[in-house]
């Protein structure tokens, strides 16, 4: 049989019908997960003990550093996202808090689905970045991406956020291609006392959260609380086409608990638990009739974990560390199920050497059992159940070659996948002090992104219309069992620098090469398929490895104090984004996809006031340029949080967001086209006892 | 259906030296760093120093009675300062009379109260008044290194002079709390007000 449609229709079909289901995109995460802070300081806090008052008084001091030391010893590109910074933007979600990062494109779908991703390839799925929540991974490894409507947690009790741009290095976990969202939650020693907090606005129906933590009597040092949390958010703006699918609702509840026996030894362990109704648009294709349809719903989402964490210091920058946790999650979607059971075991050891070392090593087991359900016939997994595995780990040596001056970091990480063989991931950076109130680091690190179910064990077929005869004409994705992993050599350098005492730059570039990446391959010719009945034409596809890419760009942060009651941020991210076919590649067209999916330009402004009467005023102005693939225009617009204190315990909050146009685009991922993100306006009431 | 091989061949870019932004990138840095290889001495942030001084600011002052009772000798930070970490750091394993020394993060002035010190931040500035007041009943030693700290009624403000850390008194809101300041601690300090025949221990 002759094919009669035109090769780039029909690319373009496909190209659709995937993006429908999967974002085709960069990387995803191992297993792996060493969630500790990022390089660890080296100052002699205990030489500082042992002196007197008076001599504490003569040690000459850097004249402004007030900042985290975090940023000034971190060879990587890091932003931390304080408390305060999320209480004060509004953010009632995790994604929404990262938009307040560089570097991070946020991109909200609709209601209830975002794409994120870190330096390019963001997506529905996320699949380039490692996400972990207190050391606990979030990825799938179904999709190779976080599903990040139920990565949830009440909002006044995380921390901080950590987001590195960029290869994570050795500690972090390999697979951490573009970046690495670390999401920290408040000990239960700072959530002690009641907190209610509840609101209701036009988009936000409703949300409210709250929590109780108390110290126990029974044992010295140990702390606890309980939360809970719940929101119903409506659907976004549909424009004439299609349904307002995206409504949304959920509750979680868990627990935390933390405890210092000794001097030595501290654990935490923690649980949380949650269920959603998800609002869902998915294009599907069945055999029987041979159709090509919209299924909208609500899926039931539900999941918990279970985490247990020890940590003990063995001596000055000696310590020893182990995390393990199971993970549960169930998502019966419409077009699939997936009910995923995981446990991960893994240690971290960190000790001084001599000529001035200090390594870090680790090792981590991971293994995360999956079973697929099949709805329709077109969507399957073959086989259904699997269970992946990663065992990792990891080394890293830092010198101080010259002390407080110049740092070496270099070290590997080593996994093997059930999908691999033996990988290892090196990464070398470099930490340079000249002054005390500027930093310059430069890194070089090789990242792996390993195969995922939904490459090597994944079926999905698409109906293209009746063919010659009438005969029905279908094509397929079909599982490649040779997919390979995608790389990453990632070349990175930045500065930081303290000006006057009261302004704070900093700057991170980076030149990202990959190769492997995920490419839509047409494999075959086509053919006439007898079953599933009835007898059918098909044009047989896989995804392959045949893109390669460049990525380059830059982010700029600057903030400046110039009152104590008054602050300024402002930054500026930039991303050229080349992604094409590598030759030999049996790739239908999809680079211009992925490519066009990232903006090349985000802008973020933003300054905040602290005013009498417990006022406080924050302004938020955000930029991002367009989007050509899926025909998202550039957009402006702004939000704003006020607040004030009613009565001591009692706190008014009034949020506005995305406040210059009644809606915007952001992306487009729904079958029926994009949704607009309307201006939302709630008000908030938080009520804390002790 | 024969599938052509593609014959669009990609541009080499074989090293990233090639690439004129990342060259131009890396002047900029270098440019702004001023290379300086000297040997430096080894340097203390500010907030180490501070960090340092309130855990032994513990072993100068003496607290009244009623707050010996206090089940854990609590350091707690009032606001957004990056202080909490070199504390942490400086106070574990430590105790004080016996009791362990603890560190938390405080929202609210009222949250001070089992506090033994309250370490106020710079961003807490505009409220220091508000602060003052409703922690002047207990027994808890007020520390900060906001301006005129301690002739808006706080206890200990630092001070940088010359580029070191040093500290002032006042040791009237101390009285008031029932704290006793040693006259070792006094004599260290670079000024202090509100002194009427304290005594020291």
């Amino acid at each position: 049989m002759a094919a009669t449609s035109p090769k780039l229709a029909l690319g373009h079909f496909l190209a659709i019908l995937i993006l429908s289901f999967v974002q085709p995109a960069g990387f995803c995460l191992d297993a792996d997960t060493q969630a500790g802070p990022v390089a660890d300081t080296q100052n002699g806090d205990e030489q500082l003990k042992s002196l007197t008052l008076e001599q504490l008084g003569n040690i000459e001091v850097t004249t402004v550093t007030k900042e985290p030391e975090v940023l000034w010893r971190t060879p990587a590109a890091i932003f931390v996202i304080t408390q305060q910074d999320i209480r004060r933007s509004g953010a009632t979600t995790i994604p929404e808090a990262l938009r307040l990062a560089p570097g991070v494109e946020v991109a909200r779908i609709s209601a209830d689905q975002w794409a994120i991703g870190i330096r390019g390839f963001g997506s529905r799925l996320s699949r380039s970045v490692l996400v972990l929540i207190d050391g606990r991974i979030v990825y799938s490894p179904l999709t190779a991406g976080v599903y990040w409507e139920v990565q949830q947690y009440p909002m006044e009790d995380i921390d901080r956020i950590e987001v590195i741009r960029g290869p994570g290095g050795t500690i972090w976990g390999p697979n951490a291609v573009n970046g690495v969202i670390n999401i920290i939650t408040k000990s239960s020693k700072d959530t002690q006392g009641v907190l209610l907090s509840g609101g209701a606005g036009n988009v936000e129906q409703g949300f409210a959260e709250g929590h109780y933590g108390a110290s126990a009597s029974f044992a010295q040092n140990f702390t606890y609380r309980v939360y809970g949390m719940g929101f119903a958010r409506t659907p976004e703006f549909h424009p004439e086409y299609g349904p307002r699918y995206d409504a949304w609702q959920g509750g979680q509840v868990g627990f935390r608990s933390d405890w210092s026996g000794g001097s030595r030894d501290s654990y935490t362990l923690s649980g949380d638990g949650y269920y959603q109704s998800f609002g869902e648009n998915v294009a599907t294709s069945s055999y029987n009739p041979p159709a090509n349809y919209n299924l909208v719903g609500l899926a039931p989402l539900s999941g918990g974990n279970i985490l247990w964490r020890w940590r003990r210091k063995l001596g000055e920058k000696k310590d020893l560390q182990l995390n393990a946790y199971y993970d549960r999650t169930s998502r019966h979607e419409l077009n699939f199920g997936d009910i995923r059971n995981t446990v991960d075991v893994d240690t971290q050891y960190r000790f001084p050497l001599r000529w001035r070392q200090e390594i870090t090593t680790g090792l981590s087991v991971y293994a995360s059992h999956g079973r697929e359900e099949q709805i329709l016939t077109g969507l399957e997994f073959v086989p259904p159940i699997r269970t992946d595995t990663i065992f990792s780990g990891f080394l890293q040596d830092e010198v101080a070659l010259l002390p407080n001056k110049l740092a070496l970091f270099a070290g590997s990480k080593v996994l093997k996948t059930n999908y691999t063989g033996v990988l290892a991931e090196p990464s070398v950076r470099l930490l340079y002090t000249p002054s005390s109130t500027q930093t310059l680091w430069a890194a070089f690190t090789q990242a792996v992104r390993t195969p995922a179910d939904v490459e090597r064990d994944f079926y999905l077929a698409s109906y293209l219309g009746p063919g010659p005869g009438g005969i029905p004409f279908f094509a397929r994705f079909n599982a490649n069992r040779n997919f390979q992993s995608e790389r990453l050599n990632g070349y990175e350098a930045g500065y930081r620098r303290m000006l006057a005492a009261k302004f704070f730059v900093d700057l991170a570039t980076f030149y990202n090469q990959y190769r492997n990446l995920l490419s839509e391959d047409l494999t075959g010719p086509i053919y006439l398929e007898p079953v599933p009945t009835p007898a059918h034409l098909l044009l047989p596809a896989e995804f392959g490895n045949g893109l390669k890419a460049t990525s380059s760009g830059g982010e700029i942060v600057g903030e400046y104090r110039p009152k104590n009651f008054w602050r300024l941020r402002a930054w500026y991210s930039f991303l050229e984004f080349h992604v094409e076919k590598a030759p030999g590649s049996q790739d239908i067209g999809s680079a211009p996809q992925i490519q066009g999916s990232s903006p090349q330009n985000e802008v973020l402004l933003q300054t905040g006031f602290d005013l009498p009467k417990s006022i406080t005023a924050d302004f938020y102005v955000r930029y991002i340029s367009k989007l050509p693939a899926l025909s998202i225009p550039a957009y402006w617009t702004g939000d704003t949080t006020l607040g004030y204190n009613l009565t001591k315990q009692l706190r008014l909050t009034a949020v506005g967001q995305n406040l210059f146009q009644p809606s915007h685009f952001e992306f487009s991922y729904d079958p029926n086209g994009p949704v607009g993100i309307e201006r939302s306006l709630f008000g908030k009431l938080t009520y804390r006892w002790e | 259906m024969k599938q052509g091989r593609t014959s669009n061949r990609a541009p080499r870019r074989s090293t990233i030296l090639r690439s004129p932004r990342f060259v131009f990138a890396l002047l900029i840095l270098l440019l702004l760093a001023g290379i300086d290889l000297g040997a430096q001495p080894p340097k203390a942030s500010e907030s180490e120093i501070e960090a340092v001084y309130v855990f032994k600011f513990s072993q100068f002052i003496t607290w009244p009675g009623k707050a010996q009772a206090r089940p854990s000798f609590d350091i707690c930070v009032l606001g957004d300062d990056p202080f909490a970490p070199y504390l942490d750091r400086t106070i574990r394993g430590e105790t004080v009379d016996g009791k362990t020394v603890m560190d938390r993060h405080i929202a609210r002035p009222q949250d001070a109260q089992g506090c033994s010190i309250l370490y106020i931040s710079r961003s807490e500035a505009f409220h220091l008044r508000q602060i003052l007041i409703d922690t002047r009943e207990w027994p808890v030693l007020t520390v900060s290194d906001i301006d005129n700290f301690v002739n808006q009624g706080g206890m200990i403000q630092f001070v940088l002079q010359s580029g070191r850390v040093r500290f002032e008194v006042n040791l009237a809101p101390a009285t008031q709390a029932g704290l006793a300041l040693s006259s070792e601690l006094l004599k260290v300090a670079v000024d202090v007000k509100g002194a009427n025949a304290q005594e020291s221990h």
